[in-house]
């Protein structure tokens, strides 16, 4: 989708869905302790999160610092207001929401898509539990809604089952949705990079350095490649080859330079866009998916096709 | 295996899924519907009610009223009986998250001739006073230990307050009151989401409505001049709404308790997490029933607050005392409950059973326990909201009704999902149509006022018909709505 009418940058949102006890509170954890990232998690009850926080009352927030530079709000009004407000008093590089167990994820991307125009929906997470699903073989309704929203989903407490059983499992998870990627993990332990695109800071102040390349600590398997060039790419040629992305490539992020300006580039799981950005940087594009560093020579070699 | 093969039909209105059909079904599922509502059900009620029908102490079957549709873990539409002396369980998807959400009407003495010349002003000021939308407070300030009380006290605190009349609470189920709601079972969280909301609509399919009482729409005169409709054109408001955040904090927070103990204390394995239960008589299960009945009793607070802000509304636009415009409640009965009643199981043996209702309606036959007096002799009245383009329903209970644990409809029941509703209508030229269509709407959120488009609903004359044709409830008066105002 090409955004026309963004002028400054728009504030990502990711979206953490996924049933009751599946791990939502556990990889919130994790993110918080190991990001570098000013992230603004939005969540139901954070008591067991932002525990000995100081806590500011907004309007539609309330509003719980915490160490590493994080913060976590609670909703008291609307959730759009609430989005709003976190924008203007926190300022965050990203905004992670983390819903309900029992919600339905489409109408809150279609609130988002509606009335927040200053957001950027940056990808729907989904944790699925592995333990969970072997206990109970139908998938609930609300869940597989879930799961059908999701970009990534996370299958979690795979420390608790075979590696037979996760298989099917993960096959199961493949039938309601054969679009996003599916990543097995432990007690939420992820690396940040491969959550989310790029964070608000990282777009304006960093461009200059490009967007990072992959922490390789959890997910081994995973690998970026980077390509970087001074010249402008063709807009459509562009288009066309991101379009040409398969599963392997679970993320793509970073600026594109064409004729008429810089856009920031956005992809995860298929589903991609452009926004429009200020700055006149250049090109400079990372791929983060499962063994890509083989492709290498494929993928770079079709970008430079796309080169004016 | 595929439904339609298995599914047999019982009579017109009744078809059976037998016990057969799943592993762990413990008795068949019985869903209500004509042949058309029956085949515009999603798989995924099928698949729910059989669910269903495996839970502990589930007696003689696992019912779907017509309205049904999908919901989390049983369908909306659900009625299960649990028999605790069998180990029956209770379980927050069987009662719904919005905890006692329902119905109240009430009557005026006005004819529509009479109120179309203050009609936009009505509806306008209704919009101004009456909290609606997503996470709108109340006009009800108190501190959370006031709350609790209401919690502990239900409509009876309003009363007390100065917010209704004793006869209210002789006109609502429960007497706006429910015995064992403890709030020390309920957390801090749920009181935090549910202090300020009392008063208010919320959002959803929630709604405030001006209705009309044609004669054409009179389908039984008798019981209907029992339940207050006695003039031609008469009148009427119609408004539906729940607990809120609270119902919905209590009902996440035991959720998560029931799966901690379901399966390593109790020994409960079931399908689907989302049907997340405990026996009836655990510790765990008493704490939520005790914690659920205070989501009722605030949730007829809600109703009895919203009650007195339209008498509020409408004598001062009409110049006259709520008294001397007639406005006496009809009754006030939710539809997402689990109740233990007395019940007849077979051959005239009575149990104390757990009535779950999501989405279902009470309706109590004639002479039962439990209907007001005034109506003892015709049968308890039931409220069923249609959407707002397609009117609404006034039934009322019948004998035949023991079928069904004495459970009916609750309103007409999505067709379709709210995403797509949203991409079907326009919440602003929705609003234009009913406007040519002599319906005045105003609305906290366009998009909102999309998803309850009269077409992402069943037909609710189908879905009453098939209740009535299936001996579950029957037609009284038929309600067109004139003004309107969504959460």
């Amino acid at each position: 989708m090409v955004r026309q009418h963004a002028v400054k940058t728009l504030t990502p949102i990711t979206l953490i869905t996924g049933p009751l006890g599946s791990g939502k509170t556990t990889l919130l954890r994790y993110i918080v302790e190991t990001t570098d990232q000013r992230i603004a998690i939005l969540m139901n009850e954070f008591g067991e999160i932002a525990i000995d926080s100081r806590v500011v009352e907004g309007r539609n927030i309330r509003v719980a610092e915490l160490a590493g530079g994080c913060v976590c709000c609670s909703l008291i009004g609307e959730f759009e207001a609430a989005v709003v407000e976190m924008i203007e008093t926190v300022a965050p590089e990203l905004i992670v929401v983390e819903t309900t167990g029992v919600a339905e994820p489409d109408a809150l991307i279609i609130n988002l898509q509606d009335s927040l125009p200053q957001v950027r929906l940056d990808g729907v997470i989904t944790m699925a539990d592995a333990d969970g699903m072997l206990q109970f073989p139908q998938l609930g309704h609300i869940t597989r809604m879930q799961i059908e929203a999701a970009d990534l989903i996370l299958l979690n407490k795979i420390d608790l089952v075979s590696t037979l059983d996760l298989g099917r499992v993960a096959a199961r998870l493949r039938e309601a949705n054969d679009a996003a990627t599916i990543l097995p993990v432990e007690r939420g332990r992820i690396d940040p990079e491969l959550l989310f695109g790029l964070g608000r800071a990282e777009a304006i102040g960093r461009h200059v350095r490009g967007p990072r390349r992959v922490v390789r600590v959890h997910q081994p398997e995973f690998e970026s490649i980077a390509y970087e060039t001074t010249k402008l790419l063709g807009r459509r040629a562009f288009e066309e080859f991101v379009e040409t992305l398969d599963r392997g490539v679970h993320r793509g992020k970073g600026f594109v330079r064409f004729a008429d300006g810089t856009y920031l580039f956005n992809f995860v799981a298929g589903r991609w866009e452009l926004e429009e950005f200020r700055d006149e940087g250049n090109t400079a594009l990372v791929f983060i998916g499962e063994h890509l560093r083989s492709r290498e020579n494929e993928i770079v070699t079709a970008l430079k096709t796309c080169e004016r | 295996m595929t439904i339609s093969g298995s599914i047999r039909r019982v009579s017109d209105t009744v078809w059976e899924i037998p016990a057969s059909f799943k592993p762990g079904m413990r008795v068949p599922a019985r869903i209500y519907g004509t042949d058309k509502l029956i085949h515009e059900m999603d798989d995924a009620v099928y698949d729910q009610i059989t669910n269903v029908a495996t839970l502990p102490g589930i007696t003689n079957y696992a019912l779907c009223m017509p309205d049904g549709h999908f919901g989390y873990g049983f369908p909306i539409g659900g009625v299960a009986a649990m028999d605790p002396e069998s180990g029956g369980v209770i379980s927050p998807g069987g009662i719904g998250f919005d905890i006692n959400c329902g119905m109240r009407l009430l009557t005026t003495n006005l004819t529509q001739d009479e109120i179309m010349p203050h009609l936009k002003q009505l509806v306008d000021r209704l919009y101004e006073r009456v909290p609606a939308g997503v996470g709108c407070t109340g006009f009800v300030k108190i501190s959370k230990n006031e709350f609790r009380k209401i919690a502990a006290e239900g409509a009876r605190w309003c009363i007390r307050e100065g917010m209704g009349w004793n006869e209210d609470l002789e006109l609502t189920e429960e007497s706006g009151c429910v015995a064992g709601a403890d709030p020390s079972k309920v957390s801090e969280r749920a009181i935090d989401r549910g202090y300020n909301q009392i008063g208010t609509l919320g959002s959803g399919n929630h709604y405030l409505e001006i209705q009309v009482a044609r004669p054409e729409n009179v389908i039984d005169p008798e019981i209907a001049r029992a339940f207050g409709i006695t003039i031609p054109n008469q009148v009427v408001v119609m408004f539906h709404c729940g607990s809120r955040g609270f119902g919905h904090q209590i009902a996440t927070d035991y959720l998560q308790v029931f799966l901690k103990v379901m399966q390593t204390k109790y020994g409960i394995r079931i399908l689907d997490r989302e049907l997340a239960c405990a026996p009836f008589d655990s510790p765990e299960g008493k704490d939520y029933f005790a914690a659920m009945k205070c989501a009722i009793n605030m949730s007829f607070a809600n109703r009895q607050v919203i009650l007195h802000r339209i008498r509020e509304v409408f004598s001062e636009v009409l110049g006259r005392p709520a008294d001397r415009l007639g406005m006496h409640m009809v009754y006030d009965v939710a539809h997402n409950t689990a109740k233990s009643e007395r019940h007849d199981v077979g051959g005239g043996r009575m149990k104390t059973l757990l009535v779950h209702r999501k989405g279902a309606t009470r309706a109590f036959g004639p002479g039962m326990e439990g209907i007001p007096d005034r109506y003892r002799s015709v049968g308890q009245p039931v409220i069923i909201g249609g959407s707002m383009e397609t009117g609404s329903y006034l039934l009322a209970g019948v004998a035949s009704g023991a079928q069904t644990f004495f459970s009916t409809a609750h309103g007409s029941g999505r067709t379709m999902s709210r995403t797509k509703a949203r991409k079907l209508w326009q919440g602003r030229q929705l609003q234009r149509d009913l406007e040519e269509r002599g319906v005045y709407v105003r609305t906290a959120s366009w998009s909102g006022l999309a998803e309850e488009a009269g077409g992402a609903y069943k037909d609710i004359d189908a879905v009453v018909g098939a209740s009535e044709r299936a001996g579950i409830s029957k037609r009284v008066v038929r309600f067109v709505p004139i003004g309107n105002v969504k959460g």
